[in-house]
């Protein structure tokens, strides 16, 4: 499968076709990393700070596929053969992330994706500070910094917030009471980590879980699962689409 | 007919990894299914689609800048040019061929064949095993996905330090005992490479053959790539994270089972650092260490490559003493960061 070929001369119809197999791939693999940039859906898999890294890849691959096809057509007229010969197998492999993205929906992480749980701990704690940014413009990531710097849970009572997530329940919370809650992410999805902020205010039951909501309410600390900590006591909950970009980058 | 060794070694490892990735698969999606009856499974192959997708997207491009480099080597770089600069102490020769890989950047994949030039040009044992080891890591390209994924802190760092001493030091080991006529299996002794005979000669028949060599390399490596975003992915999906926790936590059996998943799942030093930072959360900083250190001086693939070179009491030492010293790295490393 992986041999090289022994230079005879004889060109069998199924080395030509994988020939090309590889050329489509390698092509149509340029073409979905343009695409992912193009529609914006680049935002569902990577952090935007590398998502010129994919641009690189799309022309790279582009490249690759140009030349392959020019091998392939050369070597139809020249007869001169050199190069692996990798079985239909191993195509099938490589060919597994365009099948993956052509026949499953691509979508961001969200309420399905919690394994074991909504962390209250920013991750990479030593973030910048939020403070210069008023209280208003501070996103999930942000407040959970802030309380982690905070002397007691205390210490933002009375303070509004407006923040924005997708509705996460345990079945020990209470019923007008979730968490409000995103995923981070430093490089990419594999590194996605749920973190969420407690609220409580009497239309909370109405939003299902994994819904995107709009939360405007005041800080004020209260006892959640047995811990006192800040809550958002909410004035509204609104229902809202999910993000252009759904997940924090820390 | 002429095959390349460490080619014709591809082959038998090759299905039984497929086997053992789908029965992972249908052991993880029955197991999970008992247990979460309620929810939606098309939700869940969502998830996985989505994490798989993301690690592949983003390691990529590395891969291709990868392949390109060994097509380049390939293509333009005369093994000779470099080899009058090597010092008469071993010691220092040793060290040399640990920074080597700055010189000729390549991944574990295509630092066998190099490796083997290098001996059959009468470069000394230390030599080329520091250079075995230590080249996947110590090249421009690795480093800058181990930036990017971790930022200039004690993985980063860890990782270079690690990376020398262990390559050093088993390169010195195995130098002390061996010659280069004991260290290669007899038929890898005097193989030509089969471009060589045809090789073009005008620059841009040679860029053309370059990026022709690319191309197959990202095939060749790209099925390991694929393969292990799949398994890392699932894993994230399937498995619970307490469970994962509990296994990431302890400072040495977090640090074995890293290793042991890095020989597993054989994925190129360019982009292993992407799916280490799926176990950041997790795991110790000692193991994710020792995954990226271990993790391209040995694996499956390296392994089946190493057996079509060296011989076989070689081959043992090639992978038994790399994984002890980086277990002993990473443990000490937990225990300075107070894991």
């Amino acid at each position: 499968m992986t041999a090289i070929s022994d230079h005879s001369h004889d060109k069998s119809p199924q080395s030509d076709r994988i020939a090309w197999a590889k050329t489509a791939i390698l092509l149509g693999m340029g073409v979905y990393f343009f695409l992912l940039i193009l529609t914006g859906k680049i935002t569902y898999y990577i952090n935007m700070r590398f998502a010129w890294l994919v641009v690189v890849g799309a022309a790279i691959f582009i490249v690759l596929a140009l030349v392959n096809m020019y091998s392939n057509l050369k070597e139809a007229d020249e007869d001169c053969h050199e190069h692996y010969q990798i079985g239909w197998d191993i195509l099938l492999i490589v060919a597994l992330p365009l099948l993956l993205a052509l026949l499953i929906p691509s979508r961001s992480l969200g309420i399905e994706a919690v394994n074991g749980g909504i962390s209250l701990n920013p991750v990479g704690v030593a973030g910048p500070s939020a403070f210069q940014r008023s209280p208003l413009d501070r996103n999930i990531l942000d407040w959970l910094r802030e309380f982690d710097r905070a002397s007691s849970p205390a210490a933002f009572n009375g303070t509004a917030a407006d923040v924005i997530g997708f509705v996460y329940r345990e079945p020990s919370f209470a019923d007008d009471s979730f968490m409000i809650s995103r995923f981070t992410m430093s490089c990419c999805v594999a590194d996605a980590f749920p973190i969420g902020m407690p609220v409580s205010g009497p239309g909370a039951s109405d939003f299902a879980t994994g819904a995107w909501a709009r939360v405007q309410g005041e800080l004020k600390a209260a006892d959640f699962g047995g811990d006192i900590m800040p809550v958002l006591f909410a004035d509204t909950i609104e229902a809202v689409d999910e993000p252009q970009q759904p997940y924090l980058y820390p | 007919m002429r095959i390349e060794a460490e080619h014709s070694a591809g082959p038998s490892l090759f299905k039984p990894l497929v086997f053992a990735l789908l029965l992972v698969f249908f052991l993880a999606a029955t197991g999970y299914e008992a247990i979460s009856a309620g929810i939606d499974y098309s939700l869940i192959v969502g998830v996985f689609a989505t994490r798989f997708l993301g690690i592949f997207v983003e390691a990529a491009p590395f891969l291709l800048l990868g392949s390109i480099t060994a097509g380049l080597i390939e293509a333009f770089v005369k093994a000779d040019d470099i080899w009058r600069f090597v010092p008469r102490n071993r010691l220092a020769a040793t060290v040399m061929g640990a920074f080597l890989g700055l010189a000729f950047p390549v991944c574990e994949c295509g630092v066998v064949p190099v490796t083997r030039r290098l001996f059959n040009k009468g470069l000394p044992v230390s030599l080329g095993i520091a250079f075995l080891l230590g080249a996947p890591f110590m090249n421009p390209i690795v480093f800058a996905s181990t930036y990017i994924a971790f930022g200039f802190g004690p993985v980063f760092i860890g990782r270079i330090v690690i990376t020398i001493l262990v390559a050093v030091t088993v390169g010195l080991v195995i130098g002390s005992f061996a010659k280069p006529a004991a260290t290669l299996k007899p038929l890898a002794q005097e193989q030509d490479h089969a471009h060589d005979h045809h090789a073009p000669s005008a620059t841009r028949a040679k860029l053309l053959h370059a990026l022709q060599i690319a191309a197959d390399e990202f095939f060749e490596m790209g099925r390991f790539l694929i393969l292990g975003s799949a398994l890392a992915a699932l894993m994230q999906t399937l498995v619970p994270q307490e469970s994962l926790l509990a296994l990431g936590t302890g400072s040495v059996l977090s640090v074995l089972f890293m290793q042991v998943l890095a020989y597993i799942l054989s994925v190129c030093s360019t982009v292993d650092s992407f799916l280490a930072l799926a176990f950041v959360n997790t795991f110790t900083t000692g193991a994710i260490v020792s995954f990226l250190s271990f993790g391209p001086m040995v694996d499956i693939k390296s392994t089946l490559m190493f057996t079509g070179v060296f011989r076989p009491r070689i081959v043992v030492y090639l992978i038994l003493l790399p994984f002890m010293l980086n277990l002993l790295a990473g443990v000490l490393l937990n225990l300075a960061l107070g894991y």
